[in-house]
């Protein structure tokens, strides 16, 4: 037996991940460990939140349907597998523990890199909210009765559902690095996406998923409350295998996928780029640099399309509505935030201090940064709005005025959050490897948490406005929020063009 | 010490401080540099060489002191003197996703330079990066990274000259290429100033060198006075 498949392997994975992880929280100081220490007891406290408040508020809310939630549930459980999938798909087989440049040094084996992309999948808000949504409909609706036994099901279930992404992560990862890995993935991408537009226009999508064997997960739950204890733990232990055995399995194209050449990265840095006409403004010089550090990282690259796509797919195969089509371009612009935006000078890497050495304004490096999120952002919502709208029916002034003040507001809100971040708190990030992220995991967690609540509630404020009678109102609505994001704009700019900031900002990224 | 004092002075330094939060990098650092030499600012891990060199290039503001490159004051002016240097830093310098032209076509538009391009070609034939010109830098070996920081430092053809560790990794031909930079440099007038932990070559490219060690100045000399043996003595007794 070859040495990474064997047993003792395995457990040398799990000290060497622990290692791992103990350097990478020696890096906190005071300060970021008090915070960690919050941020995990508030997850831990919304999870039993999410399994216990649900289950007792149904007595008082008795007379309500619950059985369109139990219709629905199957189908978010499976949605919850598809998005593990994508997720692990979107971020190259998994997040790193330890960056790989920072980690050369150290034989970390594929193993450990594993269980490392393993233990990160749920520091992402994105999977929290669908976890804790199917939690709580669950709970809600099989009531308070043996409630922890209730739990377990549900918990089996979203670990093996992240275990088994993880393991089709990197499957994915192992063919985009083969020969011809880049096409044949989005052969693959395109017979996925194509399969669903024939499921969908054939109307077999509902059909489809009342079929889900994912019932059995919702039947688990259920079963307590019945005192059915025999076909419960008859569930459980299969879930319980299928974790385990999805979450070892992952160890064969992770050693598979990881030993393979990052083909799309050296291409990209290999491969001979036709040089472009004199930039005829020095905004325009500072501008074009930024767009071709963003379209040449492939982490980046794929994560826009990715993002252009799917919510927009989603909505299109769920037949969304207009005063729901508000809410997706805050998905889509906090995830591409996520990308680079929140630690935006990352893009420039090592090559920070010699941009700053060119004689330049403050004031115009900054706004070059800003431009090029914001278009970024901007032009993905618009793409998603689009996909939406081939579904979405007419829209009347009111929906079509609050889906594109919804898109321009959320992605201005976050290009100011971004940028206050990006100038507050740098990161030395290399965004090579599509494992990369602009900040270290916990952090990315607080700040997808922090942007996908704040442009929901931006999205829900113009999913009222798509209703009204008028299209003024939305654009009245859009006027003070854009107002803010201006303000806070121009406030970061006053920070940045602090020397001393600056200076702080380009040594701690090109480090 | 003996110096041609009616050279015309390009940098002056006195009484240089930088703090990093409660961290000394630079206490009280003295230069004086002049037109047509290179000085060697030498000095163990830590001595404040680059964050000298940062200040000087107008990327750190310094703490307290004066610091004049042709007469500007950096803290007042940072922009003049970011047009009077050039400076290669010592880490990377270089933006991963981009190509040597297009860094080049930055620094030409934001220095504005017209008809720049037979003189990056020459330079990165000189440097022999000229294959490598349309490339992203990303996937440079560290030599070839710092090839092309020396290049882009030296490009417009500045009157003041920072190359921290530029012989660093780099190998033979790289190291000739940067001792001409040098010396056409100080044929033009300009100042420059070299740090290195290669004392050899930094005395082959220098006539004056500063010792520096734990961020304050310990000798200013001739480069004369550390070269060979009995300099090597001298340079290793200066470091303790």
């Amino acid at each position: 037996m070859r040495t990474e498949h064997s047993w003792t392997e395995v457990g040398r994975g799990l000290v060497d991940l622990r290692a791992l992880l103990a350097f990478r929280s020696a890096g906190l100081n005071r300060r970021s460990r008090r915070r960690l220490r919050i941020a995990g007891g508030t997850v831990l406290l919304l999870t039993v939140a999410a399994i216990v408040v649900p289950a007792y508020l149904r007595a008082p809310l008795h007379s309500r349907d619950a059985g369109k939630f139990v219709a629905i549930l199957p189908t978010l459980y499976l949605g919850f597998l598809v998005l593990a999938v994508l997720a692990a798909i979107a971020s190259g087989g998994g997040r790193e523990v330890v960056p790989r440049e920072q980690a050369v040094a150290f034989p970390v084996s594929s193993v450990t890199e594993h269980f490392g992309a393993l233990l990160l999948a749920p520091l992402n808000i994105a999977w929290l909210l669908q976890a804790w949504t199917i939690i709580a409909l669950t709970t809600y609706v099989v009531g308070p009765t043996a409630l922890v036994a209730a739990a377990v099901p549900l918990l089996a279930w979203i670990g093996f559902a992240t275990a088994l992404g993880q393991a089709l992560g990197w499957v994915f990862e192992g063919i985009r690095r083969g020969p011809h890995g880049i096409l044949v993935a989005r052969l693959i991408a395109a017979t996925a996406i194509g399969a669903v537009v024939v499921v969908v226009l054939a109307d077999q999508l509902v059909p489809l998923l009342d079929r889900s064997p994912t019932v059995q997960v919702y039947l688990a739950a259920a079963y307590p409350s019945g005192h059915q204890w025999t076909a419960w733990a008859q569930v459980v232990a299969v879930l319980l295998a299928m974790l385990v055995g999805a979450t070892l399995l992952g160890l064969l194209p992770a050693r598979w996928a990881l030993h393979r050449p990052l083909r799309e990265e050296l291409r990209l840095e290999s491969g001979h780029i036709e040089p472009r006409p004199n930039p005829r403004s020095d905004l325009r010089a500072m501008v074009r640099i930024d767009r071709a550090s963003i379209w040449r990282a492939v982490p980046l690259r794929r994560g826009l399309i990715v993002l252009a796509f799917m919510p927009g797919l989603v909505a299109l195969a769920g037949r969304l509505e207009w005063d729901m089509v508000t809410i997706l371009p805050g998905l889509v612009a906090s995830g591409g935030a996520l990308l680079f935006g929140v630690n935006t000078w990352c893009l420039d890497g090592r090559g920070a201090l010699w941009r700053d050495s060119l004689p330049v304004s403050a004031g115009i490096a900054y706004y070059a940064k800003v431009i090029v999120l914001f278009e970024v952002l901007l032009a993905a919502a618009g793409f998603t709005i689009m996909l939406a709208a081939l579904r979405a029916g007419t829209p009347t002034a009111a929906e079509l005025c609050s889906a594109l003040a919804a898109a321009v507001v959320v992605a201005s809100q976050v290009v100011a959050t971004s940028m206050r971040w990006s100038v507050e708190r740098p990161y030395a990030m290399d965004m090579r490897s599509a494992r990369a992220t602009p900040a270290p995991p916990v952090v990315m967690a607080g700040y997808s948490a922090r942007l996908a609540l704040r442009t929901t509630v931006v999205g829900l404020l113009f999913s009222a406005t798509a209703l009204a009678d008028s299209w003024t109102i939305p654009a009245l609505v859009a006027v003070p929020l854009l107002s803010w994001s201006a303000v806070r704009l121009v406030r970061t700019a006053a920070q940045w063009a602090v020397p001393e900031v600056r200076a702080r900002v380009v040594s701690v990224v090109a480090t | 010490m003996e110096r041609d004092q009616s050279r015309r002075e390009r940098i002056r330094v006195r009484g240089l401080w930088v703090r990093f939060g409660s961290v000394e990098a630079v206490r009280g650092i003295d230069i004086v540099a002049y037109a047509g030499r290179a000085t060697a600012l030498l000095g163990r891990n830590g001595a404040g060489k680059s964050t000298t060199m940062r200040v000087l290039g107008g990327v750190i503001p310094p703490t307290a002191g004066e610091v004049l490159v042709d007469g500007v004051e950096v803290r007042s002016d940072p922009l003049t003197v970011k047009r009077a240097t050039g400076y290669c830093p010592d880490v990377g310098g270089l933006v991963p996703r981009a190509t040597p032209w297009e860094h080049l076509q930055l620094a030409a538009r934001l220095r504005r330079m017209e008809g720049w391009e037979t003189r990056a070609q020459d330079l990165l034939e000189r440097f022999e990066l000229g294959d490598a010109a349309h490339r992203v830098t990303g996937g440079f070996s560290h030599g070839m990274g710092r090839r092309l920081s020396v290049v882009l430092a030296a490009f417009h053809q500045p009157g003041v000259l920072l190359l921290d560790e530029p012989f660093d990794g780099v190998d033979p031909l790289g190291v000739e290429a940067t001792q001409q930079v040098i010396d056409d440099a100080k044929a033009r007038g300009a100042a420059v100033l070299v740090s290195t932990h290669l004392r050899d070559l930094a005395m082959e490219a220098c006539e004056d060198a500063l010792v520096l060690r734990g961020g304050s100045t310990v000798a200013s000399m001739d480069a004369d006075a550390l070269v060979g043996e009995a300099g090597a003595r001298a340079y290793r007794a200066l470091l303790d």
